[in-house]
C-alpha cells in the first residue's frame, strides 16, 4: 500500500508539464484533426458543418496542392542537401586549428541565429530586379547586360528562394558535425597515417563512420524544419509569382490566412503524415539509442 | 529528511499550478483592471489599432493621440498600437486579434474587411451614437449610406475618417524629354507608357519604364483602371470589354514598359522604382504625396486617370474607424473616434499627411483647398468607387489576384483564363 502511494510521486511532479504540453500541443492538434473534417471557413462562421471527406477529397483534386507538394520536394532534396554538404565543408574547416578560428567560427553562426523574416527581407532586396546588390555585381563583373528580376520569374525564383535557405542552415550543420568531429579520437587518424591512407580512405573510411549518427539526426531535424518552414518563403515572395515559389507549407500558411481553416487543417494532416515518414525511423533510432 | 523533501516537492508542484491557473485568468484580471479604470481617478483606456503609410504618418497619430489624451476633458486616455498595412495582411492580423479575445476598442479599418467582421460578430453597431452626435451632418448623407450599404442587416458599423483617391503620378521632366503632354485619353496613356519607356544613354538598353505595374498585393486597385477603360467592370469580369481592358495591362508588361520586377512588385518596390527614376508613372494615392514632393521638388505631378469613351474608374482607397463589440468603453471609443472624424484630429490628419477629409468644414479649408495634389484627388472622386464588398473580397484581394494576375504577366494563361479565374474567385461559393 505504502508502494503505491510512493508511485504517485512522479506523476503529480511531472503533471503540471503534461499539463500545459496537453494545453498547448495535444489539444490544437485534436482541433485541427476535427477541423479537417469541417467546412470550416470563418468567412462563413454560420454554415460550419460536418463535411466528412469532403475537404480531403478536394485537395487530392487542387493542382495547386500537387504543385506545391513537388515544390517542397525539391525545397527539402536540394535545400537540406546543400546545408549537409557546406556545412560539412565549414565544419572540417573550422575542425583545423588556425589563427582567429574562434572569430570565425563566432561570425558563422550569424545566419543562424538572424530570425528567418529578417533573412527573407534581407535576401528580397539582395535579388531584387531593380537594385539588388546581386545584380549590380553580376552586371560589374560582366556576366550580364540587364538586371535578372530573380523573384519575378518562374524559372529562377525557386532556386533563389533555395540558395537562401542553404545560407541559413548551413551553420546548422556546421555546428552539429564539427561537435562531432571533435569527438572522433585522433589516434584514428595517426593510424591510418601509419597505414599509409590517402585524404579520401580517411573521410570515408575514420571520419564519416565516427560521425554517421550525428549526421543522420541532424539531416533529419533539418528535413522536418526546412518542409515546415514558411517565414523565408512567406516574406520573399508570399509563394509568388504565381504560386511558382509555394510549398506546401506556405500553401497551408496562405489558405489559413485567408481564414479556411478546415482545408488548411486538412493540408496540414497531409503534410504531417508525409513528414511521419521521415520522424519515425527518427524516433526509432533515438530510442534504439537510448536503449543501447 | 523524507518528509521535509516532499513537502518541498508539494510546494513546488503548487507553485508550478498556480503559475498555470495564473496565466488562465490573464482575461478576468484584464478585465477587472478595465472596470477599475472607469473610476474617478483612474483614467479610461482605450487601444487602438493603426497603420501608417509612413515614418510621418507615425508622428502626426502619435501627435494626435497626444492632443486628445489632454484635451478630451473626460480623463480618456488614448494608447497607440502601430501595425503595418503589408498589403492587407493588417486586416488579417486584426481579425486574428479580434478572434482572439485581443481586439482594441477602436482600429483604423478598410470597408472591404466588413462582412467579415460582422459575420463573426465581432463589431459595435454605431448608428445609436451617430445618432445623437452634434457632428453628424459634417459629414456627407451619401458617406454614411455608403459605408451602410456594405452589410446585409443595414446597421452602420463604419466612422467616416478619410479617403484616398487614387490618380496618376508622373515625372514632368520624362514627358519633357519624351516629347509629349499629360495624356487626355486612356488610349494617349497607353501610348505615353509606350513613348516613356526609353534607353537614356544610348547602351541599347532600357533605362527608363513608362509605367510602373504593381503585380503583388494591392495592385487589383490601379488594375482596375484598365479593366473600365475598355468598358469592363468588376461586376462582369468576363465580358469581352474587361478581358481587353486585362489584355492592355498584360500588353504594357509584355511590351516591355513595365520594370521586369513587376509581377512581384508592392507598395515599397513602386515607390522606389518611381522615387529612383526606374519609372515614369506610377498609381499610387495623396498619402505619398509629402514624400514625392520631398524628394523630386516640382518634378513630380499628377493626373487622373484619363478617361475613356468606353469608362472611367479610379479606386476609392476607404479609411474609417470601426469601434469593437467587446470594448469595455463605449461612450468614450465614440469619442475618440468622433475625434478623428470632425474634430481637431479630422484637420491635423488631413492637413498633414494630404488625406482627403470626410469633415465638410475641413475640406472648405484653405490648406485643403489649395492643395495641388488634393485637386487631382478631388477630380477623381467623381468616378471613384470601390471593389465589390463580399466576404470572398479579402481573400482574393491577398491570394487569388495576385497569383492570377502573376500568371497572366508572365504568360502562363490568357487574359481570357485570368478573368475568368477572377471572376470564379469572386463570385462563387
Amino acid at each position: 500500500m505504502k508502494k503505491e502511494k510512493l508511485y504517485i510521486w512522479p506523476y503529480l511532479l511531472i503533471a503540471p508539464a503534461l499539463f500545459i504540453v496537453a494545453a498547448v500541443v495535444f489539444v490544437p492538434v485534436a482541433n485541427a484533426i476535427l477541423m479537417s473534417f469541417q467546412s470550416y471557413d470563418l468567412r462563413r462562421p454560420r454554415e460550419i458543418v460536418f463535411i466528412g471527406l469532403a475537404n480531403y477529397i478536394e485537395v487530392f483534386h487542387d493542382p495547386i496542392f500537387w504543385g506545391s507538394l513537388l515544390r517542397t520536394a525539391l525545397w527539402v532534396i536540394f535545400g537540406v542537401g546543400f546545408q549537409f554538404l557546406f556545412g560539412f565543408i565549414l565544419a572540417n574547416f573550422l575542425n583545423k586549428s588556425f589563427k582567429g578560428r574562434g572569430i570565425i567560427r563566432s561570425v558563422s553562426l550569424i545566419p543562424w541565429v538572424t530570425p528567418g523574416v529578417l533573412i527573407g527581407l534581407m535576401w528580397r532586396w539582395i535579388y531584387d530586379g531593380s537594385y539588388g546588390v546581386l545584380n549590380d555585381l553580376l552586371k560589374k563583373v560582366g556576366l550580364i547586360d540587364m538586371p535578372i528580376p530573380f523573384l519575378a520569374q518562374e524559372s529562377t525564383v525557386m532556386p533563389s528562394v533555395i540558395v537562401t535557405i542553404i545560407w541559413q542552415g548551413i551553420p546548422f550543420f556546421a555546428l552539429m558535425l564539427l561537435a562531432g568531429l571533435q569527438g572522433v579520437p585522433a589516434e584514428l587518424y595517426e593510424a591510418a597515417d601509419i597505414d599509409g591512407a590517402n585524404g579520401a580512405q580517411k573521410l570515408f573510411r575514420i571520419t564519416i563512420p565516427s560521425i554517421k549518427n550525428t549526421i543522420f539526426v541532424t539531416t533529419l531535424l533539418r528535413i522536418i524544419w526546412v518542409a515546415n518552414s514558411v517565414d523565408v518563403i512567406f516574406s520573399m515572395t508570399g509563394g509568388g509569382p504565381a504560386y511558382a515559389s509555394q510549398t506546401l507549407s506556405v500553401y497551408i500558411f496562405n489558405k489559413a490566412n485567408s481564414l479556411n481553416l478546415g482545408y488548411s487543417s486538412t493540408m496540414s494532416l497531409l503534410l504531417t503524415l508525409l513528414l511521419l515518414v521521415v520522424a519515425v525511423p527518427y524516433l526509432k533510432s533515438m530510442f534504439r539509442n537510448q536503449e543501447g | 529528511m523524507s518528509g521535509c523533501k516532499k513537502a518541498l516537492t508539494m510546494i513546488l508542484a503548487f507553485a508550478l499550478s498556480i503559475t498555470t491557473l495564473a496565466g488562465c485568468q490573464s482575461g478576468s484580471q484584464s478585465i477587472s483592471s478595465a472596470a477599475k479604470s472607469e473610476s474617478p481617478n483612474q483614467p479610461i483606456v482605450l487601444k487602438h489599432w493603426f497603420w501608417p503609410d509612413s515614418d510621418m504618418h507615425t508622428q502626426v497619430m502619435q501627435s494626435m493621440v497626444d492632443d486628445f489624451n489632454a484635451t478630451n476633458g473626460k480623463n480618456i486616455k488614448v494608447e497607440l498600437e502601430i501595425h503595418p498595412w503589408d498589403g492587407g495582411q493588417y486586416s488579417q492580423d486584426l481579425f486574428t486579434a479580434a478572434m482572439g479575445g485581443g481586439a482594441p476598442d477602436t482600429a483604423g479599418f478598410k470597408l472591404t474587411s466588413t462582412p467579415l467582421f460582422t459575420a463573426n460578430h465581432l463589431l459595435e453597431p454605431l448608428d445609436s451614437y451617430i445618432d445623437s452626435w452634434e457632428d453628424k451632418d459634417d459629414i456627407q448623407d451619401t458617406l454614411y449610406k455608403t459605408l451602410r450599404s456594405v452589410t446585409k442587416d443595414d446597421n452602420l458599423y463604419l466612422m467616416p475618417w478619410n479617403t484616398q483617391i487614387l490618380y496618376v503620378y508622373y515625372r514632368p521632366s520624362m514627358f519633357q524629354a519624351a516629347g509629349i503632354d499629360i495624356p487626355k485619353t486612356y488610349e494617349e496613356f497607353l501610348q505615353d507608357c509606350r513613348k516613356l519607356t526609353r534607353d537614356t544613354n544610348g547602351d541599347g538598353k532600357t533605362d527608363v519604364y513608362g509605367y510602373g505595374i504593381r503585380g503583388s498585393k494591392g495592385g487589383q486597385e490601379p488594375w482596375g483602371s484598365f479593366i473600365y477603360a475598355r468598358g469592363g467592370s468588376f461586376d462582369n469580369l468576363t465580358s469581352d470589354a474587361s478581358i481587353q481592358g486585362m489584355q492592355d495591362f498584360i500588353d504594357l508588361f509584355q511590351d516591355g514598359c513595365a520594370p521586369p520586377s513587376a509581377p512581384n512588385d508592392g507598395f515599397n518596390e513602386i515607390i522606389a522604382n518611381f522615387q529612383s527614376g526606374l519609372t515614369a508613372m506610377t498609381i499610387q494615392h495623396i498619402g505619398t504625396s509629402v514624400n514625392m514632393v520631398e524628394k523630386f521638388g516640382d518634378d513630380v505631378g499628377a493626373f487622373a486617370f484619363p478617361d475613356s469613351p468606353q469608362g472611367r474608374w479610379t479606386s476609392m482607397g476607404d479609411t474609417e474607424t470601426v469601434m469593437f463589440s467587446s470594448s469595455k468603453n463605449k461612450e468614450a471609443a465614440f469619442e475618440w473616434m468622433s475625434y478623428l472624424a470632425t474634430g481637431a484630429g479630422q484637420k491635423t490628419w488631413c492637413v498633414k499627411t494630404g488625406n482627403v477629409p470626410v469633415s465638410k468644414t475641413v475640406q472648405q479649408m484653405p490648406e485643403i483647398q489649395n492643395n495641388r495634389f488634393m485637386k487631382i484627388s478631388i477630380e477623381g472622386a467623381p468616378f471613384a468607387g470601390i471593389l465589390p464588398v463580399l466576404d470572398t473580397t479579402t481573400d482574393w484581394i491577398n491570394n487569388t489576384w495576385p497569383a492570377t494576375i502573376q500568371a497572366a504577366l508572365l504568360g502562363k494563361i490568357t487574359a481570357k483564363e485570368a478573368m475568368e479565374q477572377l471572376d470564379k474567385a469572386l463570385y462563387s461559393k
